[in-house]
């Protein structure tokens, strides 16, 4: 799930950056520092849309790096437990796939795979059902339910099932070629 | 459309799911007393008889504490059982309402009028969503079985794996850092093994240390659980089913249904005053289930009830007991009660002719004239009917041997139809001025029964009994 929301930071600023832009400087610092990243209370920060506050830098003993006290609007994404997500398979074994919706990483173990479709190993692993019509292999798009989340602070890893109602492959790519 | 399956629904409903349900204030401690479980029920079924209902009204019926019915009522509103208004009303709105209510249905009318003239209350209304009420029952069903199946398939746990050489586990969620860049499989990180999945290892082995145990138990617990809801709410799913396809009884919003339910009221009584509440004085309360604008016959009970009662009763207990045959009915063979022959009912009848006529009361024989008369001309009838019972036999008799005669002579074809040739031919006689008829039989022959039958069996073979008539004329 998305949620627009507001963070704050503690920059540090080289004292070469001082000077007319710092305020540029600081901001493109931030972005830099924080889009992509993932907390694991907030979920991955997708983009900075804008920053609020830029309060007193204060000067780091013996360094001479200043701290400013940032606050930040930005988008993150944060899976949840029973989410419905879209994702892109990126790896598929007889364990069952691998498959990314965003930055999240999402395990579907064959165990959650419905139980029609079988593992066909080869140059292209895949799961087919028994008449072909339905094929999971990679780069196929599959809407899947989460059903377990683990959160590190660095990482979020996500367990998934195509094995209820209105799950599966939504757009084959080895069909449409 | 009709209310009755949806009604027959919600009651099922009620039954199977909030049969156990407790409301108490959060303050209230549970005791004995405070135990109020089945009151849902109790409401819900007495909402299955009213519409849109104010629920002051709906409390004083169930003799319920309003606070107790309002607490319940805000429950059935979180379950989407029930649709609930409220608005601020004068003494005048409130008396609008009663009239819908009167028109619906006679109902009662508990509130005073006169009192809180101009004062604004507010009062809260209340009633079933039957629309409503399908749809949650079913979502709540297939919740149910869903999380029942749901577990019994393990359909949302953690896939787990172990290591078959040093029995290190593993979950799903290490997955990522187990698939080796080498093959497609996961590995232990500490020995580089090839792990299995936890279940496959289950189904192998199926050894079953503690821990198996206690999951197959628990799989046992939720078939079983499955298996009882299944056979449990099977009428209610049998409802359901019955009540799909038939529309859905709709009230519409307060508003509406009270402008509605005026105007069949005016339209049903005829009168311009709508708002007149004094019609609904005579009512005798809420009765079935009301649909006004349906065009539900109103019935108007006379409360000089006496006349009414007996002459209901009359019809109804002549109707119950058995109809006594008129004579000419009952022909050999049936099987009759003695009541249905008449023979109880006139028995006292000759006796009560006998006994005044024996002491020629003059007094009473007047009063008793036109009786008497009637008690004659009753003799005389069963007299007649008696001798002509017994005509019947002995001409039946008669034909059957003339039957054998002719059967034994020829014409076998006639034989089977000859018993209702016979019968027919009586009642023909029976129609006609019978002395003529029979004073005249004799003189066409001497053989009078034996010509006759004879003629009728003629007649059967043509077929028709006009013809029976012109050859006798003739
Ligand atoms: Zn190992």
């Amino acid at each position: 799930m998305f949620f627009h929301i507001v963070l704050e930071r503690n920059m540090q600023l080289h004292p070469r950056h001082f000077g007319p832009n710092l305020r540029d400087k600081l901001v493109a610092k931030l972005m830099k520092d924080v889009e992509g990243t993932c907390s694991g209370r907030h979920g991955f920060v997708v983009a900075i849309t804008g920053v609020d506050n830029i309060g007193k830098g204060l000067i780091r003993d013996g360094t001479g790096f200043v701290t400013f006290p940032v606050k930040y609007q930005c988008v993150v994404f944060r899976p949840f437990k029973g989410e419905i997500l879209e994702a892109v398979v990126t790896m598929v074994n007889k364990m069952g796939f691998f498959a990314e919706a965003g930055p999240v990483q999402i395990f579907v173990s064959n165990h959650l795979i419905p139980d029609d479709m079988e593992f066909q190993s080869g140059d292209m692993p895949n799961y087919t059902t028994s008449d072909g019509s339905v094929k999971i292999q990679k780069d196929s798009e599959v809407r899947l339910k989460i059903i377990g989340t683990r959160v590190d602070a660095t990482e979020i890893f996500c367990i998934g099932t195509i094995k209820d109602d209105f799950l599966g492959v939504i757009n084959d790519p080895g069909a449409a070629a | 459309m009709s209310v009755e399956p949806f009604n027959r629904l919600v009651k099922l409903a009620a039954r199977a799911f909030y049969d156990d349900i407790t409301m108490k204030g959060d303050n209230q401690p549970k005791t004995g007393r405070s135990d109020n479980r089945g009151m849902a029920v109790v409401i819900l079924d007495a909402l299955t008889r009213r519409q849109w209902v104010r629920e002051e009204d709906l409390a004083k019926d169930l003799k319920l504490h309003s606070k107790q019915l309002r607490r319940t009522l805000r429950f059935f509103e979180e379950e989407k059982l029930v649709t609930r208004d409220h608005r601020r009303e004068t003494a005048k709105g409130a008396k609008i309402f009663s009239a819908a209510v009167a028109a619906t249905s006679d109902g009662q009318q508990t509130g005073k009028e006169g009192e809180e003239k101009q004062k604004m209350h507010t009062h809260s209304y209340c009633c079933l969503d039957y629309a409503q009420i399908y749809d949650v029952v079913r979502y709540r069903l297939h919740r149910m079985k869903k999380k029942l199946k749901d577990e019994l398939e393990d359909r949302n746990t953690v896939q787990e794996y172990i290591c078959p050489d040093c029995g290190r586990r593993y979950n799903a969620f290490d997955a990522m850092r187990l698939v080796s860049p080498n093959d497609e499989y996961f590995h232990c990180e500490n020995c580089n093994a090839e792990l299995v999945a936890e279940s496959d290892k289950l189904a192998a082995e199926e050894m079953g240390d503690g821990d198996d145990n206690a999951r197959r138990r628990k799989r046992e617990k939720l078939r079983d659980m499955l298996q009882k809801m299944e056979v449990q709410l099977k009428p209610l799913m049998d409802q359901l089913a019955r009540v799909k396809d038939l529309p859905v009884p709709e009230f519409g919003s307060l508003q509406a249904w009270e402008a509605r339910a005026n105007a069949a009221g005016r339209a049903a009584n005829g009168d311009s005053g709508a708002n007149d509440s004094s019609k609904s004085s005579q009512g005798q309360g809420y009765g079935g289930t009301p649909m006004p604008f349906l065009g539900e016959t109103r019935v108007e009970v006379a409360l000089s009830g006496v006349e009414v009662k007996e002459e209901d009763s009359k019809p109804d207990a002549a109707s119950t007991s058995m109809k006594v045959l008129p004579p000419w009915m009952i022909k050999q063979g049936m099987n009759l009660t003695k009541e249905q022959r008449g023979e109880v009912k006139q028995e006292p009848k000759v006796d009560h002719n006998s006994t005044p006529s024996g002491l020629s009361d003059d007094k009473k024989s007047k009063v008793n004239d036109k009786e008497d008369e009637k008690d004659i001309q009753d003799a005389y009838i069963q007299a007649y009917y008696a001798a002509f019972i017994k005509r019947q036999q002995e001409q039946e008799a008669e034909k059957k041997k003339q039957q054998e005669l002719e059967n034994a002579s020829n014409a076998p074809n006639d034989i089977s139809s000859d018993r209702k040739v016979g019968m027919k031919s009586k009642r023909q006689e029976d129609e006609r001025d019978d002395d003529v008829e029979w004073e005249e039989a004799p003189t066409t022959g001497t053989s009078e029964t034996h010509k006759l039958n004879d003629l009728n069996v003629q007649a059967d073979a043509s077929g028709d009994d006009e013809d029976d008539i012109d050859w006798e004329e003739g």
